[in-house]
């Protein structure tokens, strides 16, 4: 049958199974844009108040669900505006279908208006872009982003549509999806040499990444940890990958990461890398990180091997197959005495909490508090700060996909629009947006989506009236000079919650916690809470950068 | 160690390749000295060839780096001792002060052939190894070189491998 440009971009979204895509119109796009209202029965479009909105949304749509997110933008500012949200899925390996639309292909290379090169732009943070300038080639270019976006390390990909493109008429032949498969490309005795190692280790630890949540391999790890009696200790991304609650588990490693996981890392023989990258906030120091252990790296990515950190020995494939192998190939073990090591290290860095104030609350209280009236299934997004932080160490993360912060890149402003896409994705669980002052005013814009589509969020703003994580920086490293952090903001975050249509609650102290978390989840609709925090208050313990554990801080002040 | 390894690629002939491949030669910091592309044997694919200074991770991370390009195929270090690597030069040099024939002798140990004849300057055009053609360019400077272009390397692996497949 003969369809337009457009047309073919809806039919290739269906043969796909997108029944959600996040975006913008505008004039290079309108032709698309018509198409989405031709198939509105079968594509929900959700409308962001930003581009760079609709990105983080596609984004937190793909977190959570394990999809691929669909963002579709206007030429010129319209796909400039979506270039962090890219970099943000590609720092985090999300993968993520970006559609452009551009001025015509007669008007190509003429600096014509809302012109601009977006496949130049996004070329380093692309998995690979396209731009189709001839009608024919697009459906096999859109089958192929998919593919691209979802096979090997996931990511994301860019297809760049001149505005006669989607308005040319073709032959469309429907197409099923390939079945995506990456094969293992290690051999048995890749894998008998893993195990020997394993073998032979008196104290082993497992250090876990994204890559574990983005394969799907939680059940696998927990086999392979339980099997050789290995604690774990988690990348912030690799949250929710294995059960918190588990006897094995030690939580987060890295700057903020716990005494015990970082002692563990000094004093381990052997680190079982999972779906992780060493990177310079769990590997501070690279040439220093488990200097006395033998390493092993299981991954997708053949260039993730000796980039930061020198490997012994390492399984490339699927982590769902390489542990399932892995597992076979390793014998039933026990480390006791190296356990116990670890749980009293645990005690010992226990982090003494600041003393009560009636003018904050403190933020452990209110993490804790939500923690006790979410499910485990339950999505908590975080912005970037202090505010994410508390939560990677505090929020005890059950079940994968429940976990959406922007890890690698580290995007001030990626909360609004992830919890968006969250909520669109999961109308049947609650979504707990925690941010803080700083990143809540980079996109609160989103707050008018939030409302047309009475996405049922609660948005907890840890408000400490300062740029917090910065501010602690220039605490600990620039003689507490307070440049520029401190904003001397006047926003009401509840009058601004009425102004969009949206409840909003206030948080004075500890005794109002559970008061006001408790009406806020009894409500289906969102909410602001205005959480007021000690702008004293700093994320601790922390490795400073370029240091190890021996250097870690536990107090200030 | 630190040393100099040839490394060829064979990519498809997509536009944008060669940008794909310089912009990250440039963002991950590779240190390279010369880069070629012409078509290759097979319709539709180019073939690159990229001289790296770096130790043997540098290159192994190379290599693993610009696979995950999608228009890359192949990538594959050329074997020193057991490739052919070549490049042409063409270098316009000055007599003015100096006798020809000196300059004839330096030019004739390597094969090069005068192509051009000025009122003060001899243009020669000169092919092989890297190295020689590094040589010849050393030995010709005391004459005052005016201007030179190279094309870079082009190498293939000995035997009956190919990169194309």
């Amino acid at each position: 049958m003969k369809l337009n440009g457009s047309e073919i971009i809806a039919e290739c979204l269906l043969e796909q199974g997108v029944d959600t895509v996040f975006g913008y119109p505008g004039g290079a796009v309108l032709n698309i844009y018509d198409a989405l209202y031709k198939y509105s029965d079968r594509i929900t479009h959700i409308l962001s108040s930003h581009e760079q909105g609709a990105a983080h949304a596609a984004d937190g749509y793909a977190r959570t669900t394990g999809k691929c997110g669909v963002v579709i933008a206007t030429s010129g500012p319209g796909a400039t505006n979506l270039v962090t949200g890219i970099a943000t899925a590609y720092m985090d390996s999300i993968p993520m279908v970006a559609i452009t639309g551009n001025v015509t292909n007669d008007l190509l290379a003429r600096d014509s208006f809302q012109e601009v090169d977006i496949c130049g732009i996004t070329l380093p943070v692309t998995k690979h872009n396209f731009i189709v300038k001839d009608v024919n080639d697009l459906a096999d270019v859109i089958r192929k982003a998919f593919r691209i976006a979802m096979s090997g390390r996931k990511g994301p990909v860019l297809i760049d549509i001149p505005k006669d493109v989607t308005g040319a008429l073709c032959e469309y032949t429907p197409r099923t999806p390939d079945v995506l498969s990456d094969p293992v490309l290690s051999s048995a005795e890749d894998f008998a040499a893993a195990a020997e190692i394993i073998a032979n280790a008196k104290r082993p630890m497992i250090y876990m990444g994204g890559g574990v949540v983005s394969s799907g391999a939680e059940a696998e790890l927990l086999e392979f940890a339980e099997k050789t009696d290995c604690p774990v200790a988690s990348s912030v991304m690799g949250l929710g990958g294995f059960p918190a609650s588990h006897r094995l588990f030690m939580g987060t490693i890295g700057m903020h990461g716990g005494y015990e996981t970082g002692k563990a890392t000094d004093n381990c023989d052997v680190i079982i890398t999972v779906g992780a990258r060493f990177s310079d906030r769990v590997a501070g120091d690279r040439k220093k990180f488990g200097q006395d252990a033998k390493i092993i790296q299981l991954d997708i990515d053949r260039a993730e091997i000796n980039k930061n950190v020198k490997i012994d020995s390492y399984l490339l494939g699927d982590l769902k197959d390489t542990l399932k192998l892995l597992t076979i190939a390793c014998d039933r073990t026990t480390h006791k005495q190296w356990n116990e090591q670890l749980s009293e290290w645990s005690k010992k860095g226990a982090v003494t909490e600041t003393p009560a104030s009636e003018n904050y609350a403190h933020p452990y209280h209110v993490i804790e508090a939500v923690r006790k009236l979410t499910k485990d299934s339950d999505i908590i997004v975080t912005d970037v700060g202090q505010h994410q932080m508390w939560v990677s160490q505090k929020y005890r993360f059950e079940e994968p996909r429940t976990w959406c912060t922007s890890g690698g890149l580290g995007t001030m402003g990626y909360g609004m629009g992830a919890a968006v896409g969250s909520a669109v994705a999961h109308p049947d669980r609650r979504v707990v947006l925690f941010t803080g002052d700083g990143s809540f005013h980079m996109n609160l814009n989103e707050l008018a989506t939030v409302k047309s589509y009475n996405l049922p969020i609660t948005i907890i703003v840890m408000n400490n009236t300062v740029l917090g994580m910065v501010r602690q920086w220039q605490k600990l490293f620039y003689g507490c000079r307070f440049s520029q952090t401190d904003p001397h903001r006047a926003t009401d975050f509840v009058k601004l919650a009425d102004a969009f249509g949206v409840k909003g609650l206030r948080i004075h102290n500890d005794d109002d916690v559970e008061s006001v978390l408790a009406e806020a989840f009894s409500k289906t609709e969102p909410v602001v809470i205005d959480c007021r925090i000690s702008p004293d208050e700093n994320v601790l313990p922390m490795i400073p950068p370029g240091k190890t554990v021996d250097d870690m801080i536990t107090e200030m002040e | 160690m630190e040393n100099k390894q040839i490394i060829g690629l064979f990519v498809h002939n997509h536009p944008g390749v060669l940008l794909r491949v310089t912009s990250l030669i440039s963002r991950r910091g590779f240190n390279i000295d010369s880069l070629t592309v012409s078509p290759a044997a097979v319709e539709g694919y180019s073939r690159m060839t990229i001289r790296l200074q770096g130790t043997e991770d540098d290159v192994d991370q190379f290599i693993n780096q610009i696979m995950k390009i999608v228009d890359v195929k192949r990538a594959e270090v050329m074997p020193q001792g057991a490739s052919v690597a070549s490049e042409l030069m063409l270098i316009k040099v000055s007599c003015r002060d100096h006798d020809t024939n000196d300059i004839l002798a330096v030019t004739s140990k390597y094969h090069a052939s005068l192509v051009n004849l000025g009122d003060n300057s001899m243009t020669f055009r000169a092919s092989g190894a890297p190295e020689d053609i590094d040589t010849l360019v050393s030995e010709l400077s005391p004459f005052g070189i005016m201007e030179m272009a190279r094309t870079g390397i082009a190498a293939l692996e000995y035997g009956d491998k190919c990169l194309n497949t």
